[in-house]
């Protein structure tokens, strides 16, 4: 069966205010949930924050008031959609075990994406990417296990490995060399508008979680490695927005948005195992059924165009939480040296790199290799979970 | 790949020279404990749930000791906070000496020990955000280091590896050793205080 969201009607929007009760969700159990039901919820808090975010920027670009009433009613509803949604989360969880959740769902949301992404282009921008996810969790499980005596393994639970990626003081790249190139709007595959949109939004609700909680630690490893992550995350936020074509007008991108909800509330409702929170899924894609027409309708006012033209006739294949194992070993053993160079890649370390590296780096140990030094003082060896064998690359197996 | 065994709060090569850290390492000792339980089977659970109660009942008794007393001494409003965190342990051990003496096999066992563990966890983090918070910010180096050395007297009474053949899983896990473990437990605390 296709699902075809243009065709569906979904609640009415004067329907679909929750009361307090209604919002009053039970969080998933901490010690035994399904880890991509943790993942699948910190994915949608992340797409309901930028489409927040959006609609108050396109507000704040419009001048007719009957237009800004009409975002301001469907955008209170998406926030109650992300109150519903982000507190899913237990309340008992440590800020170190959400941000390994949130590294989980980096490594094998982006790794899905760059599977199926069909522009060769694109493609790499996501696995260049998703190598710098995967050494985060790394270095935050080294952490964790200092912290709380806690395994990263307690979170993943087997789905993904935990392993070095593209080291951690390699990703401070020249700002520029984190400009990537469009792709053309008129041209490119409605799937790849979603993926971009998908991937940029976890990123950037990375960065917001790192800039807000790194500083509620005390220790001072802890503060630092969120420091040099964070900044991090705002690298990969740069990389992934300047994928989108910024020729898009603001009502196509609004389009857009509304779509991709539709697209993994879809998604996650079909592969949901945890019942209570498949019927969020359900509820909300048939709320955003109808904040979609709501923005169709803007679109065609306002650009005079058929949103019909900008998207896919029909869902793209579910978008999917499952283990990439061989695929990251795949990418472990072929780009694990690359770096960026305008917006292409290279191998070798050029000279705008290595200057600031020396700029940042100020001749000392970052904090993701202070981590796994005082990590070794504390237990003689590291934190790994290498369920498929060795590392792939050689000069990165544990010594 | 072999199982990484993380050693208990004292047993890896930690400083140990602030409370606070050695507490929430300890935090997460008990959960994995919990797991253990969880995961293992026969005389294999048994023995780990006998460990989990032995852990829990020299972790509260050395809390009860050593940091409440001082919050209650040196921070605003302490005795509140205390008496709430008291609140939630008397709770917790209701539900514990439940299951106490219950056979780790007995069907009504799973449900007890995740409805603890549900209330040990809900406590560990309330400690650490109300309680230990005001610790840190009320107590300078010195007192943070003579504080963890009362918890480390008394994790030396929490046996934390198996000992088999010294207790058979006949032996069984009885109120009576763990209320003299406790006494023993605070015993120790005083004396490293040096409050005997």
């Amino acid at each position: 069966m296709t699902f075809n969201p243009l065709d569906q009607r979904g609640i009415p929007l004067d329907r679909q205010l929750r009361n307090w009760r209604e919002l009053n969700v039970k969080p998933i159990d901490p010690d035994h949930g399904d880890p991509y039901t943790r993942c699948r919820i910190i994915t949608m808090n992340g797409i309901e924050v930028e489409s927040i975010l959006f609609s108050h920027q396109l507000a704040r670009n419009t001048v007719d008031p009957e237009v800004k009433r009409q975002l301001a009613e469907v955008r209170y509803i998406e926030h109650q959609q992300q109150k519903a949604v982000n507190w899913l989360l237990p309340g008992v969880s440590s800020v170190l075990e959400t941000t390994i959740a949130y590294e989980q769902v980096a490594v094998d949301l982006t790794a899905w994406v760059a599977r199926m992404e069909p522009d060769p282009y694109l493609k790499q921008a996501y696995q260049f990417g998703v190598l710098e996810d995967f050494d985060h969790l790394y270095r935050y499980a080294n952490l964790y296990e200092m912290i709380e005596h806690r395994k990263a393994e307690s979170i993943v639970e087997g789905l993904t490995e935990v392993m070095p990626g593209r080291p951690t003081k390699f990703h401070h790249r020249h700002p520029t060399d984190n400009v990537r190139d469009p792709y053309d709007t008129m041209r490119t595959d409605p799937l790849s508008k979603l993926h971009a949109l998908t991937i940029m939004s976890a990123e950037q609700q990375t960065m917001n979680f790192y800039m807000n909680v790194g500083p509620q630690y005390m220790e001072p490893i802890a503060r630092q490695l969120y420091q040099e992550i964070g900044l991090i995350e705002e690298e990969h936020v740069t990389h992934y927005e300047s994928l989108v074509d910024p020729g898009e007008t603001w009502w196509e991108q609004l389009v857009s948005h509304e779509y991709n909800e539709c697209y993994l509330y879809y998604s996650f409702m079909e592969q949901e195992s945890d019942p209570k929170v498949k019927a969020i899924w359900e509820l909300h894609l048939n709320q955003e059924l109808e904040h979609l027409h709501i923005a169709c309708d803007l679109m065609r006012r306002h650009d005079g165009r058929d949103p019909g033209s900008v998207l896919a006739p029909q869902l793209p294949d579910v978008l999917t939480f499952e283990p990439n194992k061989g695929y990251l070993r795949e990418l472990l053993d072929t780009q694990i040296d690359l770096t960026t160079l305008g917006a292409g890649y290279v191998q070798e370390a050029h000279e705008r790199f290595e200057r600031m590296q020396e700029q940042i780096h100020g001749g000392e140990e970052p904090p993701s290799e202070r981590v796994m030094a005082e990590h070794d003082e504390m237990f003689g060896r590291e934190y790994r979970i290498e369920t498929e064998g060795e590392h792939p690359d050689p000069a990165l197996r544990e010594k | 790949m072999s199982e990484l065994h993380t050693p208990q709060a004292g047993e890896d090569a930690a400083l140990d020279d602030d409370v606070v850290a050695l507490l929430m390492r300890q935090h997460g000792d008990i959960r994995n404990l919990f797991d253990e339980v969880e995961a293992g089977s026969g005389d294999e659970r048994q023995e780990a749930f006998r460990r989990l109660v032995r852990l829990l009942a020299v972790h509260e008794t050395a809390e009860e000791e050593v940091v409440h007393p001082f919050v209650r001494r040196n921070v605003t409003a302490g005795d509140d906070i205390v008496d709430e965190r008291l609140r939630e342990e008397r709770s917790a051990k209701e539900t514990l000496s439940a299951l106490d003496g219950m056979d780790t096999k007995d069907p009504k066992f799973m449900p007890q020990l995740l409805a603890l563990r549900t209330e040990v966890q809900e406590h560990a983090r309330a400690e650490e955000r109300y309680e230990f918070i005001h610790i840190r910010r009320s107590a300078d180096t010195s007192t943070l280091a003579s504080l963890a050395k009362g918890i480390k007297a008394a994790e030396a009474m929490a046996p934390t590896h198996p000992h088999p053949g010294v207790e058979s899983a006949a032996a069984n896990v009885a109120l009576g050793p763990v209320a003299a473990l406790m006494d023993r437990t605070r015993d120790a605390v005083r004396k490293a205080m040096g409050l005997d």
